[in-house]
């Protein structure tokens, strides 16, 4: 059922390039989930996210110091050896210092024709953010449009924002599925469908998510659910991880990454000024940690989905190196556990030592089955 | 002129007398407790597989991790210098010298007449060094000169991360209770090990003749990883051990 | 090789009152309660000059330059860095951090007595763990109102009204936020002294480094780090920036008179980045080959104020003042203060490594160096950000780099001998021998 969102994600360059064969559009590569891209989509361009192959490499040395995260030099590397050389541009919404190391060093050694950086403002708990955003995404609609050569009129943007929140609409009706004692479909599953999303044309993902929600609901997957996992934290596509742990018994039945629901969860709510209405919702969009100061509002968020999704036990990961993350981490566990959610707490790297994990994720599997024996 | 290098590396002490530029007599000892008197032993047994007696020696220059402690020196230098000392003379068409030894490994991009360019270290984890070879020969419960050859009998590459050797121990350790063939967890080791190595490579931006040196050059399954991820051919001298020791004695005779 | 020259050299006359200054501003904090007074805690780049509105009597405690205080101290530090372990941290985030809230968690200040808790916080926010740091705090002190400012807005060539205007609106709900912790009234004829200090203050800094270009240089950078450090205390306050005209004066005698800060001065290096405060020998180290570090960007510019002067070369910032900008209004003095610190040239790597290695390559020019050593800093995530880029366009621009690996205020991940080795290595690959 899934196949097509596989194949997508899986062959994500093959898909690029065709799309651009078949529509003579531009396409261009972006590092963070904080880019605007209905504004792109308006003007006729594919916005597809740059994320790494996770293989071990040895070409970003010179360019990343070894202490920041392997997500960001994964990522570098897949620049560095040319496997996103169909792409027209690059650009980068300001989140956390690793991944915009991916970024300058890239716009610097595989040049584009378009670079940007868009000063996505960190402090959005205050009123001063809105405004102040709203100014800067005119700034960069009007670079967009030098770049394409396209006018971007309130029509084409309001169009792309229907496409945008279509995408999101269906993505959180899947996990609604997600919900049922016996969910249709496993976490790699989803994991697969939403990084599928960050690199497709929305409008053919839609359909495809139609179709797949037509189905869905009658689907009989021959799995045992298990014990209903959450995982929590930073960028993550290690569909691998997902697969290892699905396959000891557990399904993940909702996830908190940027991967996943932080990226899709929040529409763009109608205003006169577009600019203004998707200023705001990147604003209050579920935060990365690097702009969720100086109230920790993202846990609030986390507790709800571990309830409604009928959590029992939640994977804290993040990318090793992560600062941002590992800031949120201790806070995020005890606010899990006061709730009688238990985590575990895996680092990621460009591989993940399968083996290793698997002891650990079975230790942690075993521990909520005692949970239930003593209900 | 007759001069002699001392190489006072971590592991191993290696000694080579030197006369007119040519290597005369060599002896390597392990280093033990006691480095100096270690080198002691060692120099006097280059002496002896040279035939030539310490009274004859004119100059004496001592490079590598413990330099400072060894006997009969005037001079130290680094083993930077050393080894694109004793590669350029060796071979005048190198422009890069890789050096893995038992704690450190190094990349060095040089000139005709071995001035350094550019260097590069790997950093205190020992990733990229010898002592890495050693400690997953041991979890592979092979012996450490079996380990290169067996690895060229691999045909499948697995990948697997060499940020760090303890982790990179009990990745092994999983392979192995996951039944996959010891060759092929061997090549997974040398393939991490140059893919460090190449990275300190990139950083002095390498260029050819790339000649490989250090004790570590003698594992024929690691020099296999190396050309594969250096895409291009990797000179390894007779004795690469000595090629530190050889710079530092080409040192005393040119001071 | 040039034949050993040997310089005059002499201690600075004014380095007692350097150490005055800056012990009195760790016991102000302290005593602050006792006399009626506010304790406020924020980071050395914070808008200090902003909490002076609210009187005479308020004194801060800036979280960096403490850390760095109790990295010295090896043995309070990994007491520090084991209790923020013990807490669930992870080794890995900035050291300053996790040695500043060792001290809280432990509740000890380093000088003694328990840790002297802010009454607020007042921190701005540029690299990810500005505002996350106090988040922290206050997991451990609830209670403790915190208000953060987001100046990340971009490089300096790229200010516009639109990015001003962010900065100074989130100023101006500060000083609402202040009258409401505070309970007290805000007087801006303080905010603009305050304001015309910091711009004095910071200018005068970057002068002392100018003169630094001598030859022989007058400073050592060993040196400098005691003496830039009040900027990082108090930048907005009359006794630094009056300090630091003093320490010009000296500085600018010591160059006329061919005073040198090394007697055998033959090789001239800087560095970057935050040194391994434990192990500042490392600067001594260097004279044995008659090699100096005569500052880095990191000195110069973490609280040093620049500009391109008229001859095309890199010199201290007009202030207002010199401008013959009077400030009226609070508005206006927030704007003024903005603008200024969005010029600093340590908040211009945040952009783009690129933007850092232009000012570099005109040090390294500058300052006549004859090579780069580069702490790739495992303690600070913002700093070494971008600094592999750095490396090689100091490479490309034709100055031999070094590198090491080391931590600023975690010595456990420093190691001292392989550094002085990699050190001689260097030095000796450039033509230098040891005296």
């Amino acid at each position: 059922m899934f196949d097509k969102l596989r194949d997508w994600e899986r062959n994500r360059h093959e898909y690029a390039k065709a799309w651009k064969e078949h529509t003579g559009g531009k396409v261009l590569g972006y590092f963070c989930t904080y880019v605007p891209e209905e504004i792109l989509y308006a003007a006729g361009v594919l916005p597809v996210r740059i994320l790494g192959s996770h293989e071990p490499q040895d070409v970003t040395e010179p360019h990343i110091f070894g202490m920041f995260c392997p997500f960001c030099r994964d990522c570098l590397a897949q620049g560095l050896r040319g496997r996103y050389d169909y792409l027209d541009g690059i650009m980068i919404a300001q989140s956390c210092l690793h991944i915009r190391q991916a970024y300058t060093s890239w716009e610097k050694h595989r040049p584009t024709e378009f670079s940007y950086y868009l000063c996505m403002p960190h402090h959005v708990q205050s009123p001063r953010a809105l405004p102040y955003l709203t100014e800067d995404l005119a700034q960069f609609k009007t670079a967009v449009e030098e770049w394409t050569g396209a006018t971007i009129t309130d029509g084409d943007l309001d169009e792309a924002i229907e496409v945008y929140n279509e995408n999101r609409r269906l993505l959180r009706a899947v996990y609604e599925l997600r919900k049922a004692a016996e969910p249709p479909l496993t976490g790699e599953e989803a994991m697969e469908m939403v990084i599928a999303a960050q690199m497709t044309d929305k409008a053919e993902h839609n359909q495809e998510l139609r179709r797949i929600l037509r189905e869905l609901p009658n689907r009989q997957n021959g799995r045992v659910t298990g014990a209903r996992l959450m995982i929590i934290g930073s960028e993550d596509d290690d569909t691998k991880f997902m697969n290892m742990v699905e396959s000891c018994g557990a399904t993940f039945v909702v996830d908190e990454h940027c991967t996943g629901t932080r990226y899709f969860w929040n529409e763009v709510e109608p205003r006169a000024n577009r600019l203004e209405a998707i200023a705001a919702r990147y604003i209050d969009r579920v935060p990365c940690p690097t702009k969720d100061w100086v109230e920790r509002k993202r846990i609030a968020h986390i507790l709800e989905l571990a309830e409604v999704w009928n959590v029992d036990g939640a994977v804290v990961m993040q990318q090793k190196f992560c600062d941002p993350h590992e800031l949120d981490t201790p806070a995020i566990r005890k606010a899990l556990e006061e709730k009688g959610v238990k985590t575990l707490f895996l680092e990621f790297d460009v591989t993940v030592p399968v083996g290793q994990f698997k002891v650990r994720v079975e230790a942690f599997l075993e521990m909520l089955g005692e949970e239930d024996l003593f209900e | 002129m007759i001069t002699a290098g001392i190489d006072m590396g971590a592991k191993t002490i290696k000694v080579v007398v030197v006369r007119d530029g040519a290597m005369v007599g060599k002896a390597i000892m392990v280093a033990g407790f006691d480095s100096r008197e270690a080198a002691e032993q060692a120099y006097a047994a280059a002496l002896d597989d040279a035939g030539i007696t310490k009274d004859e020696v004119e100059y004496v220059v001592a490079t590598g991790a413990g330099r400072s402690h060894a006997p009969h020196s005037k001079r130290d230098i680094s083993d930077v210098a050393s080894g694109a000392q004793g590669v350029v003379t060796l071979y005048p068409a190198a422009r890069t010298v890789i050096d893995v030894g038992a704690e450190e490994g190094r990349a060095i991009r040089c000139t005709a007449e071995g001035k350094v360019l550019d260097f590069a270290l790997n950093e205190k984890c020992a990733a990229g060094a010898g002592a890495f070879t050693e400690a997953m020969s041991r979890a592979l419960e092979v012996d450490i000169q079996a380990l290169g050859p067996m690895s060229l009998n691999s045909e499948n590459a697995i990948p697997m991360n060499a940020q760090c050797a303890v982790f990179a121990e009990s990745e092994v350790v999983s392979l192995l209770h996951a039944k996959t063939p010891k060759e092929d967890i061997a090549r997974a080791v040398h393939d991490a090990i140059a893919s460090r190595i190449v990275s300190l490579a990139r950083k002095v931006g390498f260029e050819p003749d790339v000649v490989l040196i250090g004790g570590v050059a003698h594992n024929v399954g690691f020099v296999d990883s190396l050309e594969r991820a250096l895409e291009c051919k990797v000179i390894v001298p007779d004795d690469p051990e000595y090629i530190g020791a050889y710079g530092a004695a080409l040192a005393a005779a040119a001071r | 090789m040039a034949t050993k020259q040997t310089y005059e050299t002499r201690p600075l006359e004014c380095w007692g009152k350097a150490k005055e200054i800056r012990k009195k501003y760790y016991q102000d904090y302290a005593a602050a309660h006792e006399r009626g007074g506010i304790r406020w805690a924020g980071g050395a780049w914070t808008f200090g000059a902003i909490p002076c509105g609210l009187g005479d009597d308020v004194h801060s405690l800036t979280s960096e330059p403490y850390a760095a205080s109790i990295a010295a101290d090896k043995k309070f530090s990994i007491k520090c860095l084991e209790a923020t372990e013990r807490a669930g941290y992870a080794r890995d985030l900035c050291s300053y951090m996790r040695n500043y809230w060792g001290s809280v968690i432990l509740d000890e200040y380093l000088w003694g007595g328990p840790f002297p808790k802010p009454d607020f916080i007042w921190q701005d926010h540029i690299c990810c763990s500005h505002a996350k740091w106090y988040q922290v705090v206050c997991d451990h002190e609830p209670g403790i109102p915190h208000f953060c400012i987001d100046v990340a807005v971009g490089p300096a060539g790229e200010i516009n009204e639109n990015k001003l205007n962010y900065i100074v609106g989130q100023m101006h709900d500060g000083i609402e936020w202040l009258e409401e912790v505070s309970g007290r009234e805000y007087d801006d004829e303080k905010l603009i002294e305050a304001v015309n200090n910091e711009c004095r203050s910071t200018s005068l800094w970057a002068e002392v480094c100018e003169l630094n270009k001598a030859i022989p240089a007058p400073l050592e950078e060993k040196t400098m780090f005691s003496l830039y450090v009040l900027g990082t205390l108090m930048k907005h306050s009359k006794v630094v920036a009056d300090f630091y005209e003093e320490l010009r004066d000296e500085v600018k005698d010591r160059v006329e008179n061919q005073i040198a800060a090394v007697a055998n001065e033959r090789c001239r290096l800087m560095s970057d980045t935050q040194p391994p405060w434990g192990f500042l020998s490392l600067f001594r180290y260097l004279e044995s080959y008659g090699a100096i570090s005569v500052g880095s960007l990191y000195t110069f510019g973490l609280i040093g104020m620049w500009e391109d002067k008229p001859d095309g070369s890199w010199g201290p910032r007009t202030t207002p003042r010199q401008k013959g900008i009077e400030i009226k209004d609070r508005d206006q003095a927030l704007k003024i203060l903005a603008e200024w610190n969005l010029h600093k040239p340590e908040w211009q790597h945040f952009y783009s490594p690129h933007l850092k290695t232009e000012m570099m390559v005109r040090i390294a020019k500058e300052w006549s160096l004859d090579g780069v050593m580069l702490h790739y800093n495992r303690g600070c995530e913002g700093l070494s950000l971008g600094i592999a880029e750095n490396r090689l366009g100091l490479l490309e621009a034709g100055f031999p780099v070094m590198t090491f690996e080391g931590n600023m205020g975690d010595e456990r991940e420093f190691d001292l001998a392989r550094t002085k080795t990699r050190i001689d290595t260097f030095l000796e690959t450039l033509g230098f021998k040891k005296d």
